[in-house]
Parts: C-alpha cells; structure tokens; sequence
C-alpha cells in the first residue's frame, strides 16, 4: 500500500440535515435540492463556489437505477464534476475529503439521501445479499443486524442490560436534541418488553427507518481563510475499511474493519489514547449492539467494562464522553445516510451550529460510520477545531 | 391543493447465471444429497458455499472438499416479520460451519417451536450441534437443504 500525500487541510464548513415531516410536499430530487441550497447557505457559499460534488445514493432505496443521474440536477451536477458512491453515504465524504486534500479541487458538496418511498424496505435491502447462495433467505440489514446481535451476546454474556440502556440514552438525547422527531419508547421496562422482530432484536429496540437527507460543504485551508469561513471543523483523521462480502466468512462479534479504520485515523491524527482524547462523539447504533461494538472498535472502552460504562453515565449526556448526543439512529434512523448524519451531527458541534444539544468546549470530535449488512463499512473521522494532522496518507485501511 | 403520489411496479425477472462451480455445487446437493466446498491452496481454507477463487488471496480453488453434513451453529436470527415473497413467519435462520469447513452457509432452522422467542433461542444456541436434512424433492436450490438440532 502506497500513501497518498495530502496537499492541504480539509474542513467541514457547511451542514445541513432534513427530515421531512410531510414527504409528498417534494418529489426525491426537490428534496435534495433543497437540503443541498440548506448546506450552501450555512456555509455562506454559492453552487458557483463549489468544484466538485460528490452524492451517496441507494438506488434499491430510491427507485432510480443509477440514481445520481436523476439527482444531478438537484445539486448543481450540470456542467460540474460529480460523482456517486453507492457503497456508503459517508464513502461520499470520504472520497470528497480526499479530493479536495488531494489538491484537486478547493470545494466540495457531499449529499446523502435516503427515502421511504419503496413499497417494503426490508425487501429492497434483500437486493444486498448474493444472488447464488442467500437470497432465498430472510436476509435483509435488519436480519444481518440479529445475527451480529446473537454472536455479540453469546461471546459477551450478559450485555443485553448493556443494550437496552444505550437504547434509553440515546432516545432520551433524541428527544432533547430533535424533540418534534422523538417518539420512540423511552423507558426501560418498555424497551426490555418489546416484540421480537428479528431475535434478539425487538420492535422498541431498533427505530423504524425514516425520511432524511444530509448534505455537507468541505473546503480546504487556504479557500476558508481566503473566505473568512467561521468555525470550520477540521478533519484530523480519517479511515475507512471493509469487511468479507459473505456474512459466514466473518467473525460478526468482532470488527477487524473498525479496528483498520479506527488505527488509520487516530494515527494521522496523532491520537494516543482515545479514552481522553475527545470530548464527544457520534457512533454508528443502527442497534444498540452497533454502538456496542464501535466502543470496542474506537478503543473508548473494552468489551468486559460495556456493562460497566454504562451503569457509570460515562457516555451519557454530563459523562466523561458523551456518545450521541443527536439521538443516533435510535432516534431518527434513515437507514442510508444516517452514517454520514453522523458526522454531520459531530462536525456541528465543532462548528456551534449543533442546537439543542450543541456542547461548550469542544476542542476534537469523534465520528463513526458503518453501513452495509453487520456492519460491513467502517469509516472513522478525527476532526477538530485545529488543522493539526489534516487529512494526509489518506489510503483506505486494510482489516 | 391536493398532493398526488405516482405509484409503480416492477416485475422484472433475473436469470443469474451461476457458473461452473455454484453449479456443481447445487447438482450434488439435487442428485447426491451431498454438501462440498472448496479449498484455497494459498491458505488452506475450504470455502462454503463454494467459490472459484478465494476473495482473502485471489487464488483459485483447486479442490473440492466434502463438507457436513453435520456443524455448528455460528449465529441465528429468529424472523417475526412477514417478507412478502417468503412464507408466513416465523422462521429461525442462520450459519452454520459444517464440518471440515472454515467458511460457514446460512440456511433454515426447522424442528424448532418459535412460538416463544426466548425459549427458542435457548434452544438455537451459538455453538450447538445441527444436522443438515435434505428435501426429498431437490430442484438445485439452497432450499433443498435444511438445518436441525444434532440429538433429534
């Protein structure tokens, strides 16, 4: 593996999150129009600012084969340089983090979308698994999610307490943070009582997946003085790596992609011991098992204390590190993007823009994003409110 | 003002061809009721289900190795949730590492009351010894075979 040197700093200098309340009032692609112009305006910028545009887009999701085509338009795409991964929402962060690091382009639009409009999600998601061996299967990203959640508890015993309290947490920051969105079960007992969906997974447990867009403004050092940018979240470290396509190849309670990504990140961000290093941070917790694994994977906090940091309020609001103060996906779960909503919600604390649930004193965030079936995707993001490391030997981590 | 929506479906049908090896494969399951995998000669692994070419080390596989039909069960989930095109839940499913081989291949868990979950998955326990049962009537589908516990 060669390293890619960086030329320059990258910064978040735009954020913008939406979730419709009424999704008929826009089609998909006036939608996204709208949360692009919503992250254009809250960097100060104009389309004609912008060099590049990078979109994460699903199109077993959207109904679009090659969905960007349709959404060119939406994000000023027409006669500008514009590209798609559909692998991951925060692969699009990712991939236009690096352009802009690279030297290639100054700016750069990330947007992510993820709509409610297919008839069945979980059908949709089906599309995911191999066409030869599995897709007979009831395996969708929820069913991927209960068979990680089942090898978790069975090689760490006992840490379903651990679970349903991180359901609570985060519910109970959601309902701060974005109080008209909050409507999930909040209370222990109710939790601890809900109706299997997919063992060990129960209906209170997961939250059902909702309408969201994200669109992010990444600019580099010398474009945010030259502009006078306020606030940018700097992006210290970034990794990013994959696991083994076939579930049954992988170890499920275990992520050697986390641990690539996360060593990836931390080493260009000159990270030492994470456990102090930030101040707050945002996870992926599609399921509270989720969050679980990326305590472990992050190095905040080892398997055999889980059940222990819980009960402690460590990663709760007032803790020594907050973890999801938006709520997560247990609160607001658009399956797609809720990754990149992750490093959205934690570039805007940096930033002060975070509302409700903005924190004084930050001085370095955490971000973790995974996507695909158990959490086939890791992304790590180190930013904070210095340049420091920046984005340099930017190269996917290898698990 | 009236918000309308355009409904559509799409009943578009795929023919993936499954070449030579997944083929192989699903006709000893359909005429021999036999389970195999394949050995990646860089690492030694046998692969289940089987493929041409190991994804760890981009060798191709040269050897096919009988596997099962007894294993252990490496995670299950148990679904609760009606999936249009499946039966009616519930349905216990998930990987098992049948014997002689490093890969495990999800399939069904039947002869199990799903009735109460908890109980259920004290039953399908992570470790736990299966079987592999075949359907009388194979086609050359993943749904010729199925899992159950060992001691029935």
């Amino acid at each position: 593996m060669r390293d890619l040197p960086g030329k320059t700093h990258v910064a978040v200098v735009g954020c913008a999150m939406h979730a419709p309340r009424d999704a008929k009032q826009r089609s998909l692609e006036e939608a996204i129009y709208a949360v692009a112009r919503a992250a254009l305006l809250d960097a100060g910028l104009a389309i004609d600012d912008i060099d590049g545009i990078v979109v994460g887009a699903n199109d077993q999701l959207d109904g679009r084969a090659i969905s960007v085509m349709m959404a060119s338009g939406s994000v000023g795409g027409v006669g500008r340089d514009i590209l798609s991964t559909p692998s991951a929402a925060e692969h699009a962060f990712v991939l236009g983090a690096l352009r802009v690091s690279a030297g290639q382009f100054r700016t750069q639009l990330v947007v992510s979308w993820s709509p409610t409009e297919v008839s069945s999600i979980p059908e949709a998601l089906r599309l995911g698994t191999d066409p030869y061996f599995h897709r007979a299967l009831p395996l969708d990203e929820l069913s991927a999610a209960g068979l990680q959640a089942t090898a978790l508890e069975s090689a760490v015993p006992d840490i379903r307490q651990a679970a349903i309290s991180i359901v609570v947490k985060n519910r109970n920051n959601g309902a701060i943070a974005y109080p008209d969105r909050a409507a999930a079960p909040r209370e222990t007992a109710w939790i601890a009582s809900g109706k299997p969906l997919r063992w060990p997974l129960t209906d209170t447990m997961v939250t059902p997946p909702a309408y969201g867009l994200v669109a992010l403004v990444l600019a580099d050092a010398e474009f945010v003085k030259e502009r006078s940018l306020p606030a940018p979240a700097w992006i210290q470290g970034l990794g990013w790596a994959t696991e083994a396509g076939l579930l049954g190849d992988r170890q499920l309670a275990a992520l050697a992609s986390l641990a690539a990504a996360t060593e990836q990140a931390y080493q260009q961000a000159g990270i030492k011991n994470p456990t102090t290093a930030f101040q707050l941070a945002e996870v992926a917790d599609a399921t509270p098992y989720q969050e679980l694994l990326a305590y472990e994977g992050l190095g905040l906090c080892a398997r055999q204390e889980w059940l222990r940091a819980c009960e402690s309020g460590r990663f709760e609001r007032g803790g020594t590190l907050p973890v999801n103060l938006s709520g997560g996906a247990l609160s607001f779960n658009p399956v797609y993007c809720a990754g990149l909503m992750r490093i959205a919600e934690a570039a805007n604390q940096l930033r002060g823009r975070a509302g409700h649930h903005q924190t004084a004193k930050l001085e370095r965030v955490l971000a973790h994003a995974a996507s695909g079936f158990a959490m086939q995707y890791n992304t790590v993001v180190v930013m904070g409110r210095d340049p420091v490391a920046g984005t340099h030997s930017c190269v996917g981590a290898r698990p | 003002m009236e918000l309308l929506t355009r409904k559509e479906s799409w009943n578009i049908a795929y023919e993936h061809a499954l070449g030579e090896t997944a083929s192989w494969f699903y006709v000893q399951i359909r005429d021999h009721a036999k389970l195999y995998g394949r050995r990646d000669p860089k690492s030694g692994r046998v692969l289940v289900p089987p493929r041409s070419f190991s994804d760890q080390t981009l060798e191709p596989t040269t050897e096919w190795v009988e596997v099962g039909p007894a294993g252990r069960i490496e995670t299950f989930t148990i679904v609760y949730e009606q999936f249009k095109t499946l039966p009616p839940p519930p349905y216990a499913f998930g990987y098992v590492l049948l014997d002689r081989a490093d890969t495990a291949i999800g399939g069904f868990f039947r002869g199990i009351d799903l009735s109460d979950p908890a109980q259920a998955a004290q039953t399908l326990k992570v470790g736990v010894r299966v079987n592999t049962r075949f359907a009388e009537k194979r086609t050359g589908d993943i749904l010729d075979f199925w899992f159950e516990l060992e001691s029935k």
